[in-house]
């Protein structure tokens, strides 16, 4: 039996450092079976909570990426029409045989019809990633990514898969989920996502984590980084943060950049290593003056 | 506990934050789930069930620690909450004072009774006693009551939880009696992106099916056989040719002296938001010159920019509008570099100083667009008045509009999109302007009457004609 402090031990074994509000929104998705809308800002850890979720709680990852113009073809399910052709070119020869006992036309033809469905049954459905892991044998998780991509349709679209865990096909009816997968929806806030999907969801927002969590963060995954250096620069990212920059560094440039220090052997922060380094924590080349000046002023 | 996160939710709604009925049962379900033993647990399970949007997180956070702060009892407190709200309305309406006080006193009565023992602290029970006292002054004691206990209520409702359409507005006329502070404060720039994304929601979804509508164009032979090659040829899917789509182009003309300098600037604001998304602006401030600042927009953050144009950088601040010699300037200097068939847009008052009004300027670049619009920051009434040319250069656009806050401005520029994509063809524009100058010529007194208001012309353009 799963309660919310494991959910934290579990993910720390996984790598992942969540705080309070994090482990409970897993906890709570998992007792409520309710999907978890996560927003914040890119690379903080949304896509990765998902993914060590499925590893630590061993259920397969179904990720689906959103993207403009995806719609339930490439999302729920895809009728094969390659494979129904094939079949049909495949049982020609048997139609002779089959139809031989019938006497007139109109007896073949209610012959014929009594095996319609035969065509539009599971067969020759594709499974796409939201009827696949709500098909699947075991326990799955769901991943919608960047669901702020797609469009407004597609949201309608999940709105009965992520409410009742159903997809309706409309020559099979509806197909109920074996298991209810573990569903988290990302998003990175570029469009408003609409009211009624927010609230069939529960909303967590992971913002940069606070000064201790990210050293945390950073320790766990290197541990070769010294303490001290991990905390220095862990305060000099976070005032990186404050300089509203194009794209300030978030906790995967966090990581990035203390894989580099790692790599360099680097014992001490001092703006030399920053401007040699500097492309790894700023994305943009205006950025890139304004790290340098911080961290002459900083770290000199 | 049931009771406790409904009041909870209600307070929250006080504050704007919309929670539905579900949420709030699912808010008792999870809390029923984790327990109330550890606050963080609590407030984290609240604020995963009942907050749905970002923006909204900072006042639940005041709002839980307002709710459940005073002591560890409160929880329970809070549900006789309103009985003594009740209770204490009733002792100002007079009459049941007494009774009440007594009841206070009264240790069979067992709400009263906790009333009296935790929620009311001794000052508001002196204050009581105080307006027993003194009848004449009703109002003070207890409407300090009533603050010291339920701020949510009194308090003005803060600026966020309006319709987004009020503030800018606001800001608008602010501005436009205090043109010397003209760079938008940063709660500008978000109202504005709200109102521009509110937009966006509303017109991109025409835009598509309009979009889809118009790239529906004749069978692609070949990429129909490509495409069906797996199901035998049989052309189960189509391929349509898609008719090749062009962002409509706009032409901005933004006065930016004195007298309509606020407007223009939410007019640049607002079309540079817009820019990239949907269509394709050229900008061109004047005052007695015409530069074009397209570039320097798309460059600059929008403050940056409008700081330059404060010192003057771009065109001298001190100089009196000229728009004859701009439609002149513009003409010779840009004219030219036009492609397609631009809408117009020009934004000022028209007054032109008593300066020359070269009106077969504006003629000549009214033959170069596709649609030409005026929009006015001063009434119809005021046209005729002193050096105003509104009336001579009204009479070469498709359509002069009054627009004096953010709202009238975010509705004029959206209809206009609707137009422009609407015929996003410029042929079709054209087509479908012709009919509205011969109309002009049948009756010229209705020109400026848009169809379905009876207002009165503003100006009669026959006036023109006898000169």
């Amino acid at each position: 039996m799963i309660t919310e402090s494991t959910v934290k031990t579990l993910l720390s074994n996984g790598g992942y450092i969540a705080d309070e509000a994090i482990a409970t929104a897993v906890f709570l998705a998992l007792q409520m079976e309710k999907p978890i809308l996560i927003e914040g800002p890119p690379g903080v850890g949304k896509t990765g909570l998902a993914k060590t979720l499925s590893e630590v709680l061993d259920f397969p990852l179904v990720r689906l990426q959103c993207y403009e113009g995806i719609d339930e073809g490439k999302a729920l399910y895809d009728w094969e029409y390659g494979k129904q052709l094939l079949y049909t070119q495949l049982l020609r020869t048997q139609l002779d045989t089959y139809l031989s006992v019938t006497s007139d036309l109109r007896e073949a033809v209610e012959r014929l019809s009594a095996e319609e469905s035969l065509f539009f049954s599971r067969n020759f459905l594709v499974q796409r990633p939201i009827l696949r892991s709500f098909l699947s044998e075991k326990r799955s998780l769901l991943l919608i990514d960047e669901i702020d991509r797609s469009g407004d349709e597609f949201e309608a679209l999940l709105l009965e898969c992520l409410s009742d865990f159903q997809v309706s096909v409309p020559e099979l009816g509806v197909i109920p989920a074996l298991q209810k997968p573990l569903t988290i929806l990302t998003s990175n806030g570029t469009r408003m996502i609409s009211d009624a999907l927010r609230r069939r969801c529960l909303y967590l927002y992971i913002g940069y984590p606070d000064l201790e969590r990210e050293v945390t963060i950073v320790r766990a995954r290197y541990p070769d980084l010294c303490e001290i250096l991990a905390r220095k620069m862990v305060e000099f990212l976070r005032a990186v943060r404050e300089l509203n920059l194009r794209k300030p560094p978030s906790v995967s440039e966090t990581l990035d950049w203390a894989n580099v220090l790692t790599i360099l052997h680097a014992t001490a922060l001092t703006p030399e290593i920053v401007a040699s380094t500097v492309g790894v924590i700023a994305k943009h080349q205006a950025d890139l003056q304004q790290v340098n000046d911080l961290a002459a002023q900083m770290l000199a | 506990m049931e009771r406790v996160i409904t009041r909870f939710v209600k307070a929250l709604r006080e504050r704007g934050v919309r929670v539905s009925p579900g949420e709030s049962m699912d808010a008792v379900h999870a809390v029923s789930l984790c327990g109330l033993s550890k606050r963080e647990t609590v407030r984290s399970i609240l604020r995963l069930t009942l907050v749905k949007n970002a923006n909204e997180i900072p006042v639940f956070e005041e709002e839980f620690e307002r709710f459940f702060t005073t002591s560890s009892s409160n929880v329970q407190m809070h549900q006789d909450f309103g009985d003594l709200i009740n209770s204490l309305i009733h002792v100002v309406e007079g009459s049941l004072f007494k009774s009440n006080v007594e009841s206070f006193q009264d240790p069979d009565d067992e709400k009263i009774n906790i009333l009296v023992d935790e929620e009311v602290t001794e000052e508001d029970l002196e204050n009581l006693l105080d307006m027993g006292e003194d009848n004449g002054d009703e109002e003070g004691p207890e409407i300090q009551v009533q603050l010291n206990r339920n701020p949510g209520k009194m308090e003005a409702p803060s600026p966020s939880e309006y319709r987004m359409e009020n503030v800018p507005s606001v800001a608008f006329y602010q501005g436009y009696n205090n043109s010397k502070n003209l760079a938008f404060t940063p709660e500008e720039l978000v109202d504005m992106q709200e109102v521009v994304g509110r937009m966006l929601v509303r017109i991109r979804k025409d835009i598509k099916r309009m979009k889809e509508k118009e790239s529906r164009g004749k069978l692609h032979v070949v990429r129909t056989l490509q495409k069906n090659y797996r199901h035998g040829m049989i052309p189960f899917l189509l391929a349509l040719r898609r008719k090749r789509m062009e962002k409509p182009r706009l032409v901005v003309f933004c006065d930016v002296s004195f007298s309509v300098s606020h407007a223009t600037r939410f007019m640049l604001l607002l079309l540079h938001t817009l820019q990239n998304r949907v269509v394709d602006v050229r900008s061109f401030v004047f005052n007695r010159d015409v530069v074009e600042i397209t570039d320097r927009l798309r460059n600059l953050p929008v403050n940056c920019l409008l700081e330059t144009i404060d010192r003057g950088d771009i065109v001298n601040l001190d100089d009196n509008s000229d728009y004859g010699n701009v439609f002149l300037t513009f003409k010779r200097e840009h004219l030219e570099s036009m492609r397609g068939k631009p809408a117009i847009i020009i934004m000022g008052d028209g007054r032109n100083n008593y300066n020359e009004d070269n009106e077969w300027a504006l003629e000549e670049i009214r033959e170069k667009a596709g649609y030409m619009l005026w929009l006015s920051p001063e009434d119809r009434e005021t046209w005729y008045r002193g050096d105003c040319l509104m009336e001579l250069y009204g009479s070469y656009c498709d359509r002069v509009e009054v627009v004096k806050n953010v709202d009238e401005l975010s509705k004029v520029v959206e209809e206009l999109f609707y137009t422009l994509y609407d015929h996003n063809d410029t042929r079709t524009w054209k087509n479908r302007i012709k009919p509205a100058r011969e109309e002009k010529n049948y009756d010229p007194a209705s020109y400026y009457i848009r169809p379905g208001s009876d207002a009165k012309p503003a100006f009669d353009p026959e006036v023109r004609r006898s000169w």
